[in-house]
């Protein structure tokens, strides 16, 4: 089912660049004076002695606090606007330095201690701060060099090591030199033909000093390349997006957040993300101009693995954009939301969002016993420093919990980020004068029993119910609602959520085509083959609109056994070339028909298309196995199990392959996790209690017969196994 | 009456007029420079900025403005440049990096830096330029873009050195810096 998803490519902004001011009252630590000499016929050990009673020591003190939390970005080249390596680096800022660490500017870290325990924090601690004020009061003394510790090595290459694949912009970017700040996307389609999963990512901006911060979105459709056929190779201005999320529930799953001190983005073992052929990244930056026009040539680098994600987590917000409408001078301006969990789950980040009025933000969760537990909480929020903040341990919620999100904003002039002088009424929008409210976490649903349907469809459900809760007419929540329904196997809810949004837009080709599908799941097939027929008159001449509808619909005339199912599979194929499920759909006919060398020709290019597809990878063991071809079939069902590994089906497949290369025990074992994935297949239990029976398992055949027969007390084949193992005794 | 009173105090404030020493500076190709006045030069503004500078090189854009806008009304607009490491190189390859067009004067002794009394870059000072000299009539900020570090509007929302010339070509009081100048401390000479 395709589905749409609003996504924020959101506009975000981490301090970066980082301005050091000096007041005029500060005169007294202003001017720097000459470094303090060391006595010059002091002894080591005198000098040691004076240090460590008097002021401290860069050497001794500083280099090492401002090497842990400042050099990430203040070196040559990074993306600080001047070196903190050495010691006339910071005798030359040091005045400033203790200005932004007494106020807590830099490092850039806005959630308050205490109100979740975050990892990676760069907030500094009191003693930190301490000591750099007490060494700028002491002028700046440079002490012994030889205990001073090494500075950290940084280079132009990149962090992890030579990526796999390495995206460049299409063209580089002019940023002017002066002006307001610009948001800017960048699309980087993905060349490859063939699915990788994504376990780093670094991104070089090129000029990492302009860049505030940088967030990436994954444009599963190429929908904003073809919205913007002649300008996208330069970039396209706006802070937030709406893509395409495709045609499959594929929720988006990870922040892919850029800042500057953190430009290596790794993610969790278990939890890579994926990228498709025709999948585009679109780079949105937060670009700050520095007096000079500036080239930007970013590049992304991309870090595979073979592994497919093991777990498999999901983005959800709270939000209140529809409850955005602020006075002009209104400076408590406060919008909240609130959401229950329908399911356990883990909280493995948050990422608090607002534009240039936003001021106080809280998030929270309930607990189903009551207990109170800090999510967030920004007092002062700054959009230039805004960042994904991610727990140092993931945060179990129990179903039942109750998450809160509380902002509140200031729309008066005393706002000095606010954008209009004298303040205007403001409502939600993407661009940086509007505003938004939205309090994004990463989770992780846990506890989940085996064989359950996808945790995420029904967290995507109730997350969608309570958006319609708010914006009922909102479209994009109704299609998502309904496709999740659908997803669900709730089909008769689903065709009312679809039929419900169809009036908003009777000819839509998507709509029809979703419910179409959710009609057929409800064994309404004749009505969903009418819809489907209606979303391909509805696409008129655009064949690429009418993939989908002609697809199901020839699925559907495949299962209902009508024979027009194959000369649709082969429209569809002519006309959707890459449809790898088409080609697969069309093998399978091919293989009924005996036409295995067909069939093997048209998995093979759906294998090509799509290596991810276990489905295509099943047919073509059974098209192999039509064939002969034993070894074939068992290496094309191992990676599918591989691709798979909770799909009984291609367990008892491999299981029935392998007996018949006559590795019974090997068929056991894949018979049984076959059975532990699907306990009630009276079938399974029958041909487990076979391998058993030939392996000279008597007593465990015999369980297996008798365990069918519970199931289905009718079953032939395992009565007369039964009787024949009862015989042989 | 109050207002023209508070005016004139204002002024005189800045009455006397400066002596500029003879010799103020070098230019970036190692010469004096002898005059910041000129024939025809009603108004002398010394912007003390800093290479490395980050707020201070942000405005290069806002001083080329306001250099187009005055140019032609008698204003001669100087970059100054006093901090030790700003050596002519370093300040040759930045303005042709910023496209800085205006005249540039290396503070080399600092000499300007105590004759305008400033303390940061970028901060702005301001001469009345008739026969009798110089006469300061301005100091402080360019604008209000910044209040202090990380506390930056989206724009400025008062334009104080292009108020100050504009006020002192319309032979009008000279409004003052509404705030603090905000940047980078100029670095002191090594005694």
């Amino acid at each position: 089912m395709k589905r749409i998803r609003s996504i924020s490519a959101v506009a975000t902004l981490a301090a970066s660049i980082a301005f050091f001011s000096y007041w005029r009252e500060s005169t007294v630590y202003g001017a720097n004076p000459a470094p303090p000499q060391e006595p010059a016929a002091a002894s080591q050990s005198e000098r040691k002695t004076t240090t460590v009673e008097s002021s401290p020591t860069w050497s001794r003190d500083v280099a090492s606090v401002l090497y842990k939390n400042c050099a990430t970005c203040h070196h040559p080249g990074g993306a600080g606007p001047f070196s903190l390596l050495t010691y006339a680096d910071a005798r030359r800022w040091g005045p400033q330095l203790m200005t932004v660490t007494q106020s807590r500017f830099m490092p850039p870290w806005l959630p308050e201690p205490g109100y979740g325990d975050f990892a990676d924090v760069r907030r500094l601690s009191d003693h930190e701060r301490d000591l750099i004020k007490q060494w700028v009061d002491a002028k700046m003394p440079q002490g012994d060099l030889a205990i001073a510790p090494a500075p950290p090595h940084y280079d132009a290459n990149w962090l992890m090591g030579k990526p796999d694949l390495i995206l460049k912009v299409a063209r580089p970017f002019t940023l002017p030199g002066g002006g307001t700040d610009v948001f800017r996307n960048f699309i980087l389609p993905y060349p490859l033909k063939e699915t990788h999963y994504i376990r780093a990512m670094e991104i070089r901006p090129g000029t990492p000093q302009i860049v505030h911060h940088a967030n990436i979105t994954i444009d599963r459709t190429g929908a904003l390349r073809r919205q913007f056929p002649n300008d996208w190779q330069n970039g396209m201005a706006g802070m937030e997006l709406m893509v395409d999320a495709g045609n499959r529930f594929d929720p988006d799953s990870h922040f892919l957040f850029w800042k500057p001190d953190t430009p290596a983005l790794v993610e969790p073992p278990g939890m890579p993300w994926r990228l498709d052929p025709g999948n585009d990244l679109i780079l949105n930056m937060h670009l700050k101009p520095s007096g000079k026009p500036e080239t930007l040539d970013a590049e992304v680098g991309l870090y595979f693995t073979p592994d497919a994600p093991a777990k498999q987590p999901m983005l959800i917000d709270l939000e209140r954009d529809d409850a955005l409408d602020i006075p002009a001078g209104d400076a408590s301006f406060v919008v909240e939301d609130s959401f229950t969990l329908p399911v356990d789950l883990e909280v493995m980040g948050v990422y608090p969002h607002a534009h240039y009025l936003g001021r106080d933000m809280q998030g929270w969760a309930i607990l189903p016993n009551g207990e109170k537990k800090w999510l967030v909480w920004i007092r002062n929020w700054d959009i230039d420093r805004q960042a994904v903040y991610r727990y140092k341990e993931p945060l179990l919620l129990p179903k039942g919990t109750v998450l809160h999100m509380r902002y509140t904003y200031d729309n008066s002039s005393t706002n000095i980020h606010n954008p209009h002088a004298p303040p205007v009424r403001v409502r939600a929008g993407n661009r940086s004068e509007d505003e938004m409210a939205h309090l994004w976490f990463q989770v992780l649903p846990v506890n989940v029993p085996a064989g359950a349907p996808d945790p995420r469809l029904l967290l995507e459900e109730t997350w969608m119910r309570a958006r319609l809760s708010k914006t009922p007419g909102d479209q994009v929540s109704l299609y998502n609602f309904a496709a999740a329904l659908a997803g669900e196997g709730k089909f008769t809810e689903a065709v009312s959520a679809f039929e419900k949004e169809l009036s908003q837009s009777p000819h839509d080709v998507r709509t029809l085509t979703a419910l179409g599908v959710a009609l057929e799941g409800a064994g309404e097939w004749q009505q969903a083959q009418q819809r489907f027929r209606s979303a391909i008159e509805a696409a008129g001449t655009d064949d690429s609109s009418a993939c989908d509808p002609r697809f199901d619909l020839a699925s559907s005339e495949f299962r209902h056994g009508q024979p027009e199912a194959a000369a649709e599979f082969r429209t569809e194929v002519a006309s959707c070339p890459e449809d790898a499920e088409a080609l697969t759909g069309l093998a399978q006919i091919e293989i009924e028909a005996n036409q295995s060398t067909q069939a093997v020709q048209h998995l093979t290019e759906a294998i090509r298309v799509d290596p991810s597809l276990a489905n295509a990878h099943e047919q073509l063991a059974r098209a192999h196995a039509q064939s002969g071809d034993l070894q074939g079939a068992l290496a094309e069902l191992e990676k599918a199990v591989q691709l798979k590994p909770d799909d009984a089906t291609i367990h008892s497949g491999l299981s029935q392959v392998l007996a018949a290369t006559g590795s019974l025990q090997q068929a056991i074992d894949e018979q049984r996790a076959a059975l532990k994935l699907l306990d009630d297949d009276a079938d399974g239990w029958n041909n487990l209690g076979v391998l058993e029976a030939r392996t000279g398992h008597v007593p465990a055949a015999r369980d297996a017969f008798e365990h069918a027969l519970r199931l289905d007390p009718g079953h032939a084949q395992a009565k007369s196994n039964l009787a024949r193992l009862q015989s042989q005794d | 009456m109050l207002r023209a009173a508070f005016a004139l105090i204002l002024a005189g404030m800045f009455q006397a007029h400066t002596s500029v020493p003879p010799d103020v500076g070098i230019d970036l190709n190692g010469n004096r420079v002898r005059q910041l006045s000129g024939p025809g030069i009603h108004v002398v503004a010394l912007i003390f900025a800093a290479t490395d500078c980050p707020i201070s090189n942000r405005y290069v854009p806002e001083i080329e403005r306001l250099n187009r806008e005055f140019t032609k009304q008698g204003v001669r607009i100087w970059w100054v440049f006093p901090n030790p490491e700003d050596t002519a190189t370093t300040v040759a390859r930045h303005n042709q990096d910023f496209a800085i067009t205006e005249n540039t004067v290396l503070d080399t002794r600092q000499h300007l830096v105590q004759l305008a009394h400033v303390t940061t870059t970028p901060e702005a000072a301001v001469f009345k330029s008739d026969a009798n000299g110089l006469r300061e009539v301005y100091r402080g900020r360019i604008d209000d873009r910044y209040l202090s570090i990380g506390q930056e509007r989206p724009q400025p929302q008062h334009h104080d050195l292009d108020a100050a010339i504009s006020a002192i070509l319309a032979d009008k009081p000279v409004p003052q810096s509404g705030g603090p100048p905000i940047g980078c401390s100029i670095v002191p000479l090594q005694k």
